[in-house]
């Protein structure tokens, strides 16, 4: 279980006078299903098509399987990864089901077991209706699904996908993420995303991007503990004294981070129960007129959105 | 071999789908048909039409059967070659700019089938429409004219053919960097300038394939050209392209935008 399927080091591409993967680092164990997170020009594209052999990378080393293979096994290995592209382009004039057939055939599938396959994917992401029409009048939803098809249909050990359910509807959404589930552990997945949400509810792990370097990874519920913070949040009523007083709250030594809006307030405290007390003793002894204290803690999603902030 | 073939097939389907086996050698057939018919009309058309003069009417005659053969692949030379070359553009430069090679060239680990496959389905429908338009101006011509040697007549046609097939062949490495129409253009643009070289420079540029449009014509109107130079550099010439087309496609799948 703990085998590495994948494992790619100090992995960098210079584009011109941009590098949009600067220098990153992570295996992948087999079964395993991790997200590649990040926000719009991270360089997660760039990453996957590095990774599915379309670009070559500028610096650094992408290993495939053990460790004793090398570059050539590398060149075996590509008929063991399933691709979908961002924005998957068919031929508009092929149907799905040839489209299928053919991409089976080009990685190696004799015909007879092509075809039996190809319907059995297309089974699977609910095509099996529009098999026989032709592409181009495929709505873009469905030609995301023949995307996932595709990348499904020669029975690759591993899938990487490029933002697979950006765009779909809430129902096909649904669908893709179910099929990753039921594909967790058979294959090993990575895929790339914007949102934490998908991540969290299909993978076990997470490599967070940031212009084009890892700003976190390692496995979701680790993660969860690390960034979980106790943290107050308050709320008072539009006044004078109200205002200076969340501006004073900064200078507290048990807060860690704040946050001040104009009524508001979110506070990253060290001890919760110290905080609790003295902030509703301050609060009493000056007469703050809140509208709501509330404590809590720190998800993940908060420091998604610190890192891609920043 | 079998991925040539799947790659291949693919391609005549497609060809297929989009009627190129159909424009492509009707445009021929339609070029071949009209010359002998044309010039079989000619004098009497003129006649009809009434004012000119009996002495001017009498120089108009009817060429001989070997010359109308050659006048029917100089109209091949420019709008047969057009439609050829505008038929096969995209064969590469679609691929990137569609994004379509996005998904196949993962999956393959050598591009130079898929790339041969292109090649020998552009071949596919250039002989037949060539051999189709030829073969129709032959009949024509020897129907309504006069009869022609099939010695020459087969001859200038192979060399005809080698003319066409490496001009059309440039589209794939071009293709690889450029897009379809700009290909398309340039393609055009430096068969013209070898051909007229050629005919500039004759004694510099013997092995020129550039040569072979007039080598064909030299064929039927009774000479004996030495054509072993320049259909030699044609195949090169082919056997180049594929090979830089498939080295570019490889270096750079996608268009920037992409
Ligand atoms: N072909 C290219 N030529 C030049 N620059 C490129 C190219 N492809 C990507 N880039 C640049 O690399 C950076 C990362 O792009 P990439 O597409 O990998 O980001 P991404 O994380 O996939 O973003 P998105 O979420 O918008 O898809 C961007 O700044 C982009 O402008
Ligand atoms: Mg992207």
């Amino acid at each position: 279980m703990m085998e590495p399927v994948l494992r790619i080091h100090n992995l960098t591409k210079h584009m011109g006078s941009l590098t949009p993967v600067k220098g990153i680092s992570f295996n992948l164990e087999r079964g395993s299903c991790t997200a590649l997170l990040g926000p719009n020009g991270a360089g997660k594209t760039t990453t996957l098509r590095m990774l599915a052999g379309l670009l070559s990378p500028s610096q650094g080393e992408i290993r495939y399987g053990n460790s004793g293979e090398t570059g050539a096994d590398n060149q075996r290995w590509q008929k063991r990864i399933g691709y979908l592209p961002q924005y998957p382009k068919f031929y508009g004039w092929m149907s799905g089901l040839e489209y299928l057939i053919f991409s089976a055939k080009l990685s190696g599938l004799p015909g007879k077991q092509a075809k039996l396959r190809s319907l059995e994917v297309l089974e699977m992401v609910g095509l099996q209706e529009a098999a026989n029409r032709r592409i181009s009048g495929y709505s873009g939803g469905m030609k995301q699904r023949l995307g996932i098809a595709q990348a499904l249909v020669h029975e690759p050990e591993m899938i990487l996908l490029d933002e697979p359910v950006s765009a779909l509807d809430p129902i096909g959404r649904r669908e893709v993420m179910d099929l990753l589930d039921r594909l967790r552990g058979e294959v090993t997945i990575l895929f790339s995303t914007h949102v934490l949400h998908d991540a969290e509810e299909v993978c076990d792990r997470m490599v967070l991007m940031v212009d084009g370097r890892i700003a976190e990874q390692g496995e979701l519920s680790e993660l969860r503990a690390k960034y979980r913070q106790p943290l107050l949040l308050l709320e008072v009523e539009p006044g004078e004294r109200e205002a200076d007083w969340l501006r004073s709250l900064p200078e507290r030594h048990f807060i860690e981070e704040a946050e001040i809006r104009n009524r508001a307030a979110r506070l990253v405290v060290q001890d919760m129960d110290e905080a609790r007390a003295a902030l509703v003793r301050e609060m009493a002894d000056a007469g703050i007129r809140f509208q709501r204290i509330e404590a809590g803690a720190s998800s993940l999603e908060d420091m998604f959105m610190k890192v891609v902030g920043a | 071999m079998s991925m040539f073939w799947i790659h291949f097939k693919k391609e005549m389907l497609e060809a297929a789908r989009s009627y190129k086996w159909i424009w492509v050698p009707a445009v021929f057939l339609l070029l071949g048909v009209m010359q002998p018919v044309m010039m079989y009309y000619l004098p009497d058309i003129l006649m009809m039409s009434g004012d000119i003069p009996p002495e001017a009417a009498a120089l108009i005659t009817v060429p001989p059967p070997e010359e109308i053969l050659a006048s029917t692949l100089s109209q091949f030379s420019t709008i047969g070659l057009l439609v050829l070359v505008l038929s096969a553009m995209n064969t590469v430069a679609g691929e990137r700019s569609n994004g379509t090679a996005e998904l196949v060239l993962p999956r393959i680990s050598s591009v130079l089938p898929m790339m041969i496959a292109k090649w020998a389905a552009m071949m596919s429908l250039l002989i037949l429409s060539f051999v189709l338009g030829y073969a129709g101006s032959a009949y024509y011509t020897s129907q309504l004219i006069g009869t022609l040697e099939w010695g020459p007549m087969l001859g200038a046609g192979a060399f005809y053919i080698a003319w066409l097939a490496w001009i059309v062949t440039l589209v794939l490495p071009l293709g690889a960097v450029l897009r379809g129409p700009a290909a398309a253009f340039i393609a055009l643009g430096s068969a013209a300038a070898l051909t007229m070289l050629a005919s500039l420079l004759p004694s510099h540029l013997q092995w020129s394939p550039g040569r072979l449009s007039a080598i064909a014509t030299e064929c039927l109107t009774g000479g004996d050209p030495s054509a072993w130079a320049p259909a030699v550099s044609a195949v090169c010439f082919m056997a180049l392209s594929t090979i830089a087309a498939t080295l570019l496609l490889k270096r750079r799948p996608l268009l920037p935008q992409a």
